[in-house]
């Protein structure tokens, strides 16, 4: 028998793909454009103290981007493990997901971020010393490690809220569908819920992120030198908060709209023929 | 002779509903046998108990010499019994063609090049090779329900089920998708068929069974059912359905 029906592609698809393309640099471009066109005017046409101020913020720029990455990288996979945890038919899995969601939810990121930075590590040391565990004790944590602990601790109880949006939004034949072909739990969610989940979960997954971003100013609060810490520092030494504060939220701004074009992009990656 | 499908004693509720009241069939290999009833009858219940798409409460069904009980056994009994739905259910993200692969290759393990050869024959079977490149919504609910039937039959399966496969269809639908399960029941393939449609039921049918209220009702050759029921629910149900 030939197998070869399958040369000719239809032309909806090859067409979707042109257009995608074409897309790909979509006319939103021309807003991170402009944002970094009038940072750099700034720093070119007045470089006191623009340009002192960025050179002085550049490294934490640099701090925020990679507390964000890490961050919502564990919060990808972690989120996932709860928002499955939370569909489980076992009563106690859901259970201890549900009670999880909910504490996290009922306090703000802040006082988390700063729980994880001085009480947690302040309860460690008195359970070493009523225990006398002297690791216990000298325990001094990194402080941008228990950022990242306490954003990617927050952050997954409302992405594990996406997913499991996301997952319920695919209709129960599909997965009875695969199931009754022979496929496992595992095989039936890795192979035909989460593809199509996927496509409903990126622009709520979209918000989180840039949201997780927009957040990463609060570590600021627990010492982390970061893009919003920075910026207060150079305020204070130069008194210049309007000149300060304008560059701050310039450069949050790129790395929004920069996030949201990624977004935008994976989206666009996602679709497919309905 | 051993029946491949076994049921028995089969109960089973919803919350306060019992759904089935102890039902028993048991259908023969390569015997093909519609049930008809009035919906809420637990027709379709009954055949996704034997796959264990429902769970059942009391009784025990036995598929092939397989009893469905173990998470192991229930996965052996699905890989053998293939099943079609209402709504087709193709996976929206796969291609026609990946649609009937998919489960060959992670289930049965074939390779690629096997299972592209089973699935393009199946495709040729069921009359549309020409599509294997479209995704399921490009594709006409007629052309969808016959994918469906080609993804469960590249299985292998010794089984098809069938639930209401006809009904989700437009009128001018319908034929295409009977012309393929008439032409598979010629082949001798072991069908239980949850359908209204009294045409494929008399052409193909060895047995017909009229399901009520959770029970069955009445059982016979389609024949003899359609034309002389012996029961008042069957005659009661007819005369509504063949009008």
């Amino acid at each position: 028998m030939s197998i070869n029906p399958l040369s000719a592609l239809p032309a909806s698809v090859a067409s979707a793909a042109r257009t995608a393309k074409n897309e790909r640099f979509d006319r939103w471009w021309i807003m991170v454009a402009a944002v970094v066109a009038l940072v750099l005017l700034l720093i070119t046409l007045k470089p006191d103290p623009y340009k002192n101020l960025f050179l002085f913020v550049r490294d934490g720029v640099w701090r925020t981007t990679y507390i964000t990455i890490i961050s919502f990288v564990l919060v990808i996979v972690f989120g996932l493990f709860v928002g499955l945890a939370r569909l489980s038919k076992h009563k106690a899995i859901r259970g201890v997901a549900t009670v999880y969601v909910e504490i996290i939810r009922g306090i703000p990121m802040m006082v988390q971020i700063i729980y994880w930075a001085f009480a947690l590590p302040a309860i460690i040391q008195e359970m070493g010393s009523a225990w006398n565990i002297p690791s216990f004790m000298e325990y001094r944590p990194d402080g941008i490690v228990m950022a990242i602990f306490g954003l990617t601790f927050g952050y997954s109880a409302y992405m594990s809220e996406v997913y499991r949006a996301g997952i319920q939004s695919i209709s129960k034949g599909q997965m009875e569908a695969a199931r009754s072909l022979g496929m496992t739990y595992v095989q039936a969610m890795r192979y035909i819920i989460v593809p199509q989940a996927v496509r409903v979960i990126l622009p709520p997954m979209g918000n989180e992120l840039i949201t997780l971003l927009k957040d990463t100013a609060l570590v600021s609060a627990v010492a982390i030198p970061e893009l919003t810490r920075r910026g207060r520092e150079f305020s204070s030494a130069n008194f210049n908060p309007i000149e300060t504060w304008t560059m701050v939220a310039l450069l949050y701004l790129v790395m929004t709209l920069l996030a949201t074009r990624l977004v935008a992009y994976l989206e666009k990656m996602a679709r497919y023929e309905r | 002779m051993e029946p491949i499908i076994k049921i028995q004693g089969v109960h089973k509720y919803f919350g306060t509903l019992e759904a089935l009241k102890g039902v028993n069939l048991e259908v023969q290999k390569g015997e093909v046998v519609v049930i008809i009833g009035p919906s809420g009858s637990g027709k379709s219940t009954m055949l996704r108990c034997i796959n264990r798409l429902e769970e059942f409460d009391e009784g025990s069904i036995i598929v092939d010499g397989i009893p469905l009980d173990t998470a192991e056994n229930i996965n052996a009994v699905r890989t053998e019994v293939g099943m079609v739905f209402q709504q087709f259910n193709l996976f929206p993200h796969l291609s026609v063609l990946e649609n009937v692969l998919l489960a060959q290759q992670i289930v049965r393990k074939r390779d690629r090049a096997e299972a592209e050869k089973v699935g393009m024959a199946l495709l040729n079977k069921v009359g549309i090779p020409e599509k294997a490149k479209y995704f399921p919504g490009q594709l006409s609910g007629g052309q969808q329900q016959r994918v469906a039937i080609a993804r469960a039959l590249a299985m292998n399966p010794k089984i098809m089920l069938f639930d209401e496969p006809t009904s989700a269809l437009d009128p001018e639908m319908i034929q295409e998708v009977l012309d393929v399960m008439v032409a598979l029941a010629r082949e001798g393939m072991t069908m239980v068929v949850v359908s209204h449609e009294m045409g494929f039921a008399r052409a193909c049918a060895h047995r017909a069974i009229l399901m009520d209220a959770g029970q069955i009702i009445e059982e016979a050759s389609p024949d003899v059912l359609f034309s002389h029921p012996t029961h008042e629910r069957t005659k009661a149900f007819l005369s509504k359905v063949l009008h």
